[in-house]
């Protein structure tokens, strides 16, 4: 599974540049230089570990600002020797990531570039200056074809590869079906949503997609919101059904169950399960229908 | 799709007229400074660059290769630039691996940065320096190569993680395959019945090879939106290999689904196709048997698709 998204190859070429990085730092001259280069080595092997995780969730926010931090450090603290590093920024800036990252990185780029003006003489910083920037542009657009082509999908596509689990705007699209379909089917449908714990959900999600039946299917609503829909053939078997499900889950738990015929807005269950956690903190089961 | 790794269009040959004018810009300041010997390169590598642009802005036949010309161009200067001793030989020796992770895919760009490592180095001629301009050359080298896998893999996981087929408004074949077993426990389940229709194009193979992607493309959405029209809201279409599809009818009888199978192909010999004229459809249906796994079901199937596809 890991060979099908490239993961092996970026663990490899991540841990060469952390040896690279260490060999530089074991050579450096300055200890705040020696510290830099260390952060940046410790940075690359931690990312090379955490590479693994197929999750499509975004990486921390601090851990993504380090590179560029580190990088700007590097070329603050001694740009003579580290001045070829200035050119990273154009590659830097081709990662995906945030819009507000972008202006940071863009940012520190320009401040790093400006400081080097005494050091390499006029002629040189100009125009080192006009083609840093004609670069890390043609590193943006590059960076924006996968930024289309994430937009492109991310309301259709399930959120961890093999597992049936949806976004919140597919769980919209599906009641609306289901509701239809179980009424044509004669059959009992029924919505329960979850509130999963503080970092918990994640791995609460994959447990209850893996207790699925293959044509049931696990929403993610927010950050700690989670929804499934378990049709069965009338409301005994549909007990009975919630029940199993219920019983692997982890105590303590706020659970709101409604049937889809009688589900008005989502919005409203969503904000009642809220409150019921807060209210509560404990396992509680609202069972409507 | 990962090795379609052209810069965006636009931006880019943008870019090199940009970078033309500069060197063009270059030329006359040499020549103001009377400094004659410098003035060949730019002034023979602005035009250059112009006709990079022009190819880049084909728009049928991208070429591939506007961004080696760029990178040609950009080693040139480099290269005259790296042995002047009054200028910064430790700035210019960071920007060709840059250059080349910016304007190649991910393996030439490896390979070309690697290969041409003794000729940087052997440019910028220090002895002193030696030892650590390898190491930052390398590290720069390895790092630029970090983004494109980046990119790569997260490709690779929005491929894997969309439903959607990526030439037409159908399910992938694993989604769809998925789909099937989901459909038949439910079916099960409720005592539905269930119904697979199964639909080949004979005509796919030779538009392929003979009018290229375009009109294989529009012959996917020709029949693709035939039977939207025609489906159900949660009847699933998906893609079984190139040129077949199975539309999965839950909760339908086996007459509705020949009723269906009438009326779809009714509707499709209709459509005419510019390349070929009508468009030809053949049709199947297949029902599950009541001892029947979702494996056997699926390999069923797969055996009377094939035989629809032999004719």
């Amino acid at each position: 599974m890991q060979s099908k998204y490239k993961v092996r190859l970026l663990q490899i070429n991540l841990l060469i540049a952390a040896l690279l990085t260490a060999w530089q730092a074991l050579y450096a001259r300055h200890g705040v230089d020696a510290v830099i280069l260390w952060l940046a080595t410790l940075w690359l092997g931690v990312t090379a570990s955490q590479a693994a995780a197929p999750y499509r969730r975004p990486v921390t926010l601090p851990w993504q600002l380090l590179p560029g931090l580190l990088l700007a450090a590097l070329l603050w603290t001694s740009p003579q020797r580290h001045l070829a590093w200035l050119w990273a920024w154009a590659v830097l800036i081709m990662l995906p990531q945030p819009r507000w990252m972008i202006l940071l990185n863009a940012l520190l780029a320009t401040v790093t570039w400006a400081s080097l003006l005494e050091l390499i003489g006029f002629e040189q910083w100009a125009l080192s200056g006009i083609l840093l920037a004609l670069l890390m542009l043609l590193g943006l657009s590059r960076s924006q074809e996968l930024r289309t082509l994430k937009r492109g999908i991310r309301y259709r596509a399930r959120l961890l590869p093999t597992l049936p689990l949806w976004p919140a705007a597919q769980l919209h699209r599906d009641l609306e079906q289901e509701r239809r379909r179980i009424n044509e089917e004669r059959s009992h449908g029924e919505l329960m949503l979850i509130r999963a714990r503080r970092f918990g959900s994640w791995g609460l999600a994959g447990n209850l997609c893996r207790q699925l039946r293959p044509f049931e299917r696990c929403y993610r609503l927010d950050r700690l919101t989670l929804g499934l829909i378990l049709i069965s053939p009338d409301a005994q078997s549909a007990a009975l059904r919630r029940q199993a499900v219920l019983r692997q889950l982890p105590e303590r738990l706020a659970v709101r169950v409604v049937a889809l015929d009688r589900l008005g807005s989502l919005d409203d269950e969503c904000r009642r399960l809220k409150q019921a956690s807060r209210a509560t903190d404990g396992s509680e089961v609202h069972a409507h229908g | 799709m990962a090795d379609r790794h052209s810069p965006a269009s636009r931006l880019f040959p943008l870019m090199l007229v940009i970078t033309a004018a500069l060197l063009a810009g270059q030329a006359l300041w040499f020549y103001l400074m009377g400094e004659y010997a410098r003035i060949l390169l730019p002034s023979v590598l602005s035009p250059v660059l112009l006709v990079a642009a022009l190819m880049a802005l084909a728009r049928h036949h991208p070429s591939r290769l506007a961004p080696y010309l760029a990178l040609a161009c950009g080693y040139l200067l480099i290269a005259v630039e790296l042995p002047r001793q009054a200028g910064v030989p430790l700035l210019w020796i960071g920007l060709p691996p840059v250059l080349a992770a910016l304007l190649l895919p991910l393996g030439p760009a490896i390979l070309l940065n690697l290969v041409l490592t003794p000729i940087w180095l052997a440019l910028l001629g220090d002895d002193l320096l030696s030892r650590h301009s390898l190491a930052g050359y390398l590290t720069l080298v390895t790092l630029a190569a970090l983004v494109p896998w980046e990119h790569l893999r997260q490709r690779a996981l929005l491929r894997a993680t969309d439903p959607r087929d990526d030439e037409c408004p159908a399910l992938t074949r694993d989604s769809l395959l998925e789909q099937l077993s989901g459909e038949l426990e439910r079916a099960r389940l409720l005592d539905t019945p269930l119904a697979v229709l199964m639909l080949h194009l004979p005509q796919f193979d030779m538009i392929d090879e003979q009018f290229g992607t375009s009109a294989r493309r529009t012959m996917l959405e020709t029949l693709t939106r035939g039977v939207h029209a025609h489906r159900r809201e949660h009847d699933v279409l998906g893609r079984v290999d190139e040129s077949s599809f199975w539309l999965l009818l839950p909760n339908t009888s086996e007459s509705a689904a020949l009723l269906l199978r009438q009326q779809l192909n009714q509707s499709l010999s209709q459509v005419m196709l510019i390349e070929t004229g009508p468009l030809q459809a053949r049709t199947r249906l297949g029902l599950p048997r009541p001892s029947e796994t979702a494996d056997e079901f699926r390999q069923r199937l797969e055996n009377a698709t094939r035989s629809l596809a032999h004719g």
